[in-house]
């Protein structure tokens, strides 16, 4: 639906792969291959490799598994966000749990990719993301929410450098997850907010982006005021 | 309350408060004593002599004192014969027969003064009239009607008025009468002018009267605050022995300073006794502090004391309270007080220095009062003190020591007790962290058992049984791969909601349904069937935990994959309402229906039997209208629930 227009030839979309599961990995690599605007660029077994494979060209997307056999991937998406600026890096989970996705977000990922979806749905997935848009489940939703919230209200934290502020959510993006925790999917929210779908997708990026900048300047007003941190 | 370092300004408030002192007292010694330049004549030469008379007359207004007898001996002033006391007591009264004793000083010249000239002395004691002529002219009359309590405690203060003739003082002349058998005695007197002798009349009046009223007063006013301390703690009786030992004293005390003519009345016998009971109270307060039994001795004072108390009664007149009498019971008083002084000192040794201190106390006082005793029978010069007096002041500043110890002690004590009370406060708060640390451990416990033991069930009737006939299945080779795939992906399904019955949902059941879609779209997606989302927001439902979380999502989920499985349904309805003490969830689709009762029956319904138990582990409801167009399955669940798990 989101797809560029038919008749001019779609952007390639260039993916990296970090992920020891070989049955995921198989897949994976069927299923980008199924689709013409999508090429495999690189693929990593362990978080050392991965690393590694951020010393070469950028991709457009990176998905990282979290549970690698050397380490966690959380190391990889951090490296990422520092060296492939412009790549929305995607983590990999069999569930989509708050606790490994939020933690994902909050060290830069983008979104997620749930490890058991259809190629048609993991296709659609790497499209979206390379195209700025992010996934949500109501309960990250939630979370993500009653995080702000709590910044809303002991949001005292001393200014720190510009862009280490923390953000505050907007109307129409709160309005936005508080509909995904009623159980209305992005299509829905999208007729109901008068918007593109793809336009709901985006703001769920920003929201991600906010969470990120948030929890970076709450890890370090702590660090500050745990004494780890100089001023 | 803390201690704090004397700060500044308190200084600055206790110098302040000295200061004003000093200079009040600075003020009224400065007016008193205005030091006039003529000097005042002290007169210590006198001829003397008595007269014997039938009854008390009135002193005649001129008399000279050349138309008394030529009888004149010559004494030194002060002048005070000595009594013989046991026949001062034993004399009848005989009201007939009277002294007369006839003083003459003759004033050698006094430096020419244009101001008043006052005759001062220090005491004259007779208990009868006294006048006093000068130059034959009666300038002063006292005692008219018989002798006073504080008479010989009251100074001689003649103010001379200035006659037209303006003749200087050559002579004075004084005459007292008194009883058979008794003495009197006179002080050495000054003549001089108002100004200069004021300062030691006023002197001798304020220290021998003034003062001793004050601290009596002082005295009965503390001691009626510590009766209203008794009075809130009975228990503590020193409070009230304190309350009767200021009365006693101020009883006793009364005599110094007021004009109350002597009479063997009840006045008289308040005065006498309460000098023997002084003595007994201070013996019970001294008990008190060292705390030994002396039962005899007790006794024993109480048996004198009571003794002289009924002998003395007015109505027995056994023996009269009277200056005659009196002098041969203070004796008693005296003895009494120096066995108190001494027992007590004996007792209280090392064990009570308050009682110590109080048995030197009684023992001054007795000291004192013999003093008392022998001035009052001329034994010492008529001019000393009476120190007497100041056996209130004595008591009342060891008293008030000891009160005053008791008061800061007390207060340490509670500073101490407060503190020891934070402490164990502390203590016990500390313990209590601790218990309620073991609770909540012992309680984390339980819960994580409840959680597994809810996950175990959960795994065995769902996810366990269903690999189970699905491995069976392809070992014997029954089943299609597709129908294997399909088995495993129902089988995931049940997974993602277990795990997502774990997340926190805040009791918002819109957001638990929400899950549930967002788990179960791809298959919705799958078998081509639109899902209408028709919800409504609901009120929490605080008794939502993760036990029940899951009976919800697995009743809708049984619901969802009965419609896909059995029904050729093309449009599911998801809605949600508030209905009376409960909310409703409703799932509706346009399939071809079932019987119910049937269903519920077979053996193979039991996925309906098993959503009607789950509901009833919620104490929710389901139900199933189902017709040609569709089945409509409805879950009510309750607003609260009384035997909440969750708490």
């Amino acid at each position: 639906m989101e797809l560029p227009a038919t008749g001019q030839t779609p952007p390639l979309i260039h993916v990296a792969i970090v992920e020891d599961d070989l049955g995921f990995r198989r897949a994976l690599t069927e299923a980008i291959e199924s689709a013409q605007d999508i090429r495999l660029a690189g693929i990593a077994g362990t978080r050392a490799e991965g690393l590694k494979l951020l010393q070469s060209a950028p991709t457009d997307v990176l998905l990282v598994d979290l549970g690698l056999p050397d380490g966690s991937g959380i190391d990889v998406i951090k490296a990422a966000v520092q060296q492939w600026t412009s790549c929305s890096v995607m983590v990999a989970t069999n569930f989509g749990d708050e606790t490994h996705v939020i933690r994902s977000i909050e060290a830069g990922a983008s979104g997620y990719l749930l490890k058991d979806s259809s190629p048609a749905k993991i296709v659609d997935e790497i499209r979206s993301l390379a195209s700025g848009g992010s996934p949500i489940s109501p309960i990250i939703a939630r979370q993500v929410l009653a995080r702000f919230r709590q910044i809303g209200v002991g949001g005292a934290s001393p200014p720190i450098t510009p862009d280490e502020t923390p953000q505050l959510l907007s109307a129409r993006e709160k309005e936005v997850l508080e509909l995904i925790t009623k159980g209305f999917t992005a299509n829905e929210i999208a007729k109901l907010m008068e918007l593109s779908t793809f336009t709901v997708r985006s703001f769920v990026r920003r929201i991600y982006t906010k969470l990120k900048v948030t929890s970076k300047a709450e890890a370090i007003y702590e660090a500050r005021s745990l004494g780890l941190l100089n001023e | 309350m803390k201690y704090r370092p004397t700060s500044f300004l308190a200084n600055a408030v206790l110098v302040f408060s000295l200061l004003l002192l000093v200079i009040v007292g600075i003020f009224y010694s400065g007016a008193v004593s205005k030091r006039s330049s003529t000097t005042s004549l002290h007169l210590t030469q006198a001829d003397w002599q008595v007269h014997d008379a039938q009854g008390f007359n009135a002193p005649p207004p001129a008399l000279d004192s050349a138309s008394l007898p030529n009888t004149w001996q010559h004494a030194a002033l002060p002048l005070a014969p000595p009594i013989a006391l046991l026949r001062q007591a034993s004399t009848k009264t005989n009201a007939t027969l009277v002294h007369t004793t006839w003083l003459r000083l003759s004033v050698p010249g006094l430096p020419s003064y244009s101001g008043p000239l006052a005759l001062y002395g220090a005491r004259i004691k007779t208990d009868g009239t006294i006048a006093v002529y000068v130059n034959g002219r009666l300038v002063h009359r006292a005692q008219e009607q018989g002798p006073l309590w504080n008479g010989t405690r009251t100074p001689l203060w003649v103010v001379l008025d200035t006659h037209a003739d303006n003749a200087p003082v050559s002579e004075i002349l004084i005459r007292l009468e008194h009883t058979q058998g008794t003495r009197v005695a006179v002080s050495s007197l000054w003549l001089g002018p108002v100004e200069t002798l004021k300062v030691r009349y006023h002197l001798r009046q304020w220290l021998q009267q003034e003062l001793p009223a004050i601290l009596s007063m002082a005295f009965l006013t503390v001691g009626i605050f510590a009766l209203f301390v008794w009075l809130r703690r009975r228990h503590e009786t020193g409070y009230l022995l304190f309350f009767n030992l200021a009365v006693t004293s101020f009883l006793r005390s009364l005599h110094f300073y007021m004009g109350v003519p002597i009479a063997n009345d009840w006045f008289a016998w308040l005065t006498v006794n309460s000098l023997l009971w002084l003595v007994v109270v201070v013996h019970f307060f001294l008990c008190q502090l060292h705390g030994r039994q002396v039962t005899w001795f007790t006794r024993a004072l109480v048996g004198v004391a009571g003794m002289v108390g009924v002998l003395t009664l007015p109505v027995l007149a056994v023996l009269p309270n009277t200056p005659k009498v009196t002098p041969l019971i203070y004796p008693i008083a005296a003895l009494m007080g120096a066995a108190v002084g001494w027992v007590g000192g004996v007792n209280a040794w090392r064990r009570s220095n308050e009682g110590v201190l109080v048995a030197i106390g009684v023992s001054i006082c007795t000291l004192l009062g013999v003093s008392d005793w022998l001035l009052q029978n001329n034994f010492v010069s008529p001019e000393g003190w009476y120190f007497g007096a100041y056996t209130n002041a004595i008591t009342f500043g060891i008293f008030g020591t000891l009160m005053y110890r008791r008061y800061v002690n007390a207060i340490d004590e509670v500073e101490q007790l407060n503190a020891s009370l934070a402490e164990r406060l502390r203590l016990r708060e500390a313990e209590l962290e601790e218990s309620h640390q073991r609770l909540r451990e012992i309680e984390q416990r339980q819960l994580l058992s409840d959680e597994r033991q809810r996950l175990m069930q959960d795994m065995h009737d769902g996810l366990g049984s269903t690999l189970i006939s699905a491995i069976r299945s392809v070992e014997q080779g029954r089943m299609r791969d597709t129908e294997v795939s399909q088995l495993l992906k129902d089988c995931m399904d049940d997974l993602k909601l277990a795990i997502d019955s774990m997340e926190p949902v805040e009791a918002d059941l819109l957001l638990l349904l929400a899950t549930l879609r967002f788990r179960l779209e791809p298959r919705m997606e799958g078998a081509n069937v639109a899902l209408i989302w028709d919800v409504k927001e609901l009120p929490a439902l605080n008794w939502l935990d993760p036990s029940s979380a899951l009976n919800i999502l697995r009743i809708v989920q049984e619901s969802v994959a009965n419609i896909l499985r059995h029904t050729r349904a093309t449009v599911i309805r998801v809605a949600t309402a508030v209905e009376g003490a409960g909310v409703r969830v409703i799932i509706e689709d346009n399939g071809q229906g079932f019987d119910v009762a049937a269903a519920l029956w077979r053996s193979s319904g039991r996925g309906l039997q098993n959503q009607q138990r789950r509901a009833q582990a919620i104490d929710g409801r389901v139900a199933w209208v189902s017709g040609e167009s569709g089945t409509r399955f409805t879950l009510w669940l309750p607003l609260q629930r009384e035997n909440s798990v969750s708490t």
